[in-house]
């Protein structure tokens, strides 16, 4: 078995090689001109204001043009949701329908003990909590001018929102939606760059917060606190470095199998349309580094950035979901009204495309893997946002569980909540 | 990503196309009344500070009036006018903004000054979001012709962290390392276009 998982490794890499070629010479030539990139990440102002070209890819034409989208800053309207909802394609029996609109930005999400559905939102700063009421999803904002507040958690009656450089606890939280004060800060140890410093919050066993910390820039050096995913304790604002050379995560889950935290990353930018793929990880012990920024995908030395470190020195992802198609928040499916081979796969929110002239993801994949992380298969569970080479209608970011064993999505692009359910007829 | 990215954030927006539902041209310019005080009539601004926003495009006019209505962007005077816009307000804003003959610069008194801010933008790498002419592009502004003062007051506002670019965090970091004099070249060298 590991013979034939290394044999397709290998046969991946020397397709993906060859598919990179061209555009490889031609990154040399320009590499050849330009000094290996160095943050000075000693300084303060580093850590308030990151480099100023993060975002940025245009030496060559072939890059130009390239920029991430921003969606209809009001969100879909109800009658374009509907349309939406009738291009969305799924397996036999399931169905999605909206569950809440008006939900701008929606990140990530989290129930309330008592049935209320926490969102985060991406730059407009609000978290929503949504409450049923008669059959009407009443969406109400009760936070603002938090800074990128996408990552939220709830426990013990508290509601947890991390906002770049804050993790912010509101106690008794579904008792007081009108007034949740201004919270009390729990653990602050974090930059307070916005660049890849939007969070994801996985809640072990334990009770200890999962929490990535992406680098400021695309690619370089990482300071020694960034590109790491941390495990923190809200009660006491203890915190652990958990793994290691991670670049852009914003999703993970805890497997209910092993209790190991699994995650989604985004692998570099400006390489090309088919390289490299990004990520799902697992950790296996506490430590494992991933690669980043020496290796991509498990078995693509970067050209600058790999600095004599091999691809075999990294743990190796457990399955590459594919270049640019940006995976997002994601969920072992736990529920029982899923077909019996749903349950404990990983249901991954691809967000989409945008350093890529043909967009892929923009839907929701399905991956079972065994405990151990080996033997991964990908189907595609939700597809139809991506519209023409570089639209979406709407670009998923997280997915929940309900009660009854559905699962919610959250799109920042259209500003809503969807439900998928299933049913045998 | 980055995006995961992205999001930021970021700066430029796709078409449309897909959503046909075609915002009210002739609702915004009624509802555009009341900004005419400030921002002036048929959208070229004759005061000090405020922007022009004639020909302005469509999503940056529309997420400034989403982020000034969730408080993510702030000014005294925008803020009670927001309150009161609803979602298609704000898509008929847009729209009709953008159906307004677009500003334009003056005669430009001080070429050399323009050459200097020309070589700014290009070191900067303005035109790879604002595009090659300035006229923006989806969600990034048009910033060729806008007013100069405004223009300075602009990057000064980002360089400072007042304003943070909205949801991208992007003109924050691209300002924050310019100097006053760079300010005072890019404005000029846009605001003669």
């Amino acid at each position: 078995m590991k013979s034939a998982f290394n044999r397709s490794i290998l046969a991946f890499a020397a397709i993906a090689l060859l598919a990179g070629t061209t555009f490889a010479n031609a990154q040399q030539q320009t590499d050849k001109n330009r000094a290996l990139k160095k943050y000075e990440s000693g300084t303060k102002e580093f850590w308030t204001h990151p480099p100023d070209d993060w975002f940025l890819g245009d030496e060559t034409d072939a890059q130009k043009g390239l920029a991430p989208p921003s969606g209809p800053p009001t969100g879909a309207s109800d009658a374009e949701l509907a349309t939406m909802m009738k291009k969305i394609k799924l397996p036999p029996g399931f169905k999605i329908e909206v569950y809440a609109s008006n939900v701008l930005a929606a990140r990530q999400m989290a129930w309330g003990d008592k049935g209320t559905l926490f969102v985060g939102s991406f730059g407009l700063g609000n978290v929503y909590a949504i409450k049923d009421n008669n059959g009407k999803k009443e969406v109400k904002t009760i936070l603002k001018g938090l800074n990128m507040p996408t990552g939220l958690a709830f426990r013990d009656g508290a509601l947890y929102v991390i906002a770049v450089d804050k993790l912010i606890r509101y106690d008794n939280a579904e008792a007081n939606l009108d007034n949740l004060g201004s919270g009390k800060v729990v653990y602050d140890d974090m930059p307070s760059y916005a660049a890849h410093g939007w969070k994801y919050i996985a809640v072990d066993k334990d009770g200890w917060f999962y929490i990535p910390f992406g680098p400021p820039f695309n690619i370089g050096i990482p300071p020694t606190s960034v590109s790491q995913i941390r495990r923190v304790d809200p009660k006491t604002g203890n915190a652990e470095i958990y793994a290691l050379g991670v670049r852009n995560s914003v999703g993970g889950d805890v497997d209910p199998r092993t209790g190991k935290y699994w995650f989604t990353e985004n692998a570099r930018d400006w390489i090309s349309d088919d390289l490299p793929s990004d990520k799902l990880n697992m950790i296996s012990k506490i430590g494992e580094h991933f690669g980043y920024p020496y290796c991509h995908q498990g078995n693509l030395p970067d050209t600058k950035f790999a600095m004599g470190h091999k691809c075999s020195e990294f743990t190796p992802p457990v399955y590459n979901l594919g270049a640019h198609v940006a995976p997002l928040g994601m969920k072992f499916y736990t529920g029982s009204q899923f077909p019996a081979e749903y349950k404990n796969s990983i249901l991954i929110a691809e967000h989409g495309s945008w350093n890529r002239h043909k967009y892929q993801g923009g839907r929701i994949v399905k991956i079972t893997a065994s405990p151990d992380g080996k033997n991964a298969k990908q189907e595609i569970f939700a597809d139809g946002w991506i519209q023409g080479d570089q639209g979406y209608l709407g670009r998923p970011a997280d997915i929940l569980l309900d009660k009854d064993g559905s699962i919610l999505v959250a799109d920042d692009w259209a500003g809503a909540i969807y439900r998928i359910s299933y049913s045998k007829k | 990503m980055r995006i995961a990215s992205l999001g930021i954030l970021f700066a430029s927006a796709i078409a449309m196309t897909s959503f046909a539902e075609a915002a009210d041209v002739a609702a915004g310019k009624a509802k555009a009344e009341i900004c005419a005080g400030c921002h002036g009539d048929n959208g070229i601004s004759q005061t000090e500070n405020i922007p022009s926003l004639a020909g302005q495009l469509d999503q940056f006019i529309q997420w400034q009036l989403v982020f000034f209505r969730a408080g993510a962007r702030k000014n005294e005077q925008m803020q009670p006018i927001v309150e009161q816009l609803n979602n298609d307000d704000i898509r008929n804003l847009g729209a009709y903004f953008a159906s307004l003959t677009p500003f334009k610069g003056g005669k430009d008194d001080d070429p050399e000054l323009s050459e200097k801010g020309k070589q700014a933008a290009a070191g900067r790498r303005c035109a790879s979001c604002h595009g090659d002419t300035f006229a923006g592009t989806k969600a990034v502004a048009r910033i060729a012709g806008q007013r100069e003062e405004y223009l300075v007051k602009a990057l000064h506002d980002y360089k400072s962290g007042q304003r943070s670019g909205g949801a991208q965090a992007a003109m924050a970091d691209v300002a924050y390392p310019l100097s006053d004099e760079e300010i005072t070249a890019l404005a000029h060298y846009l605001a003669h276009l």
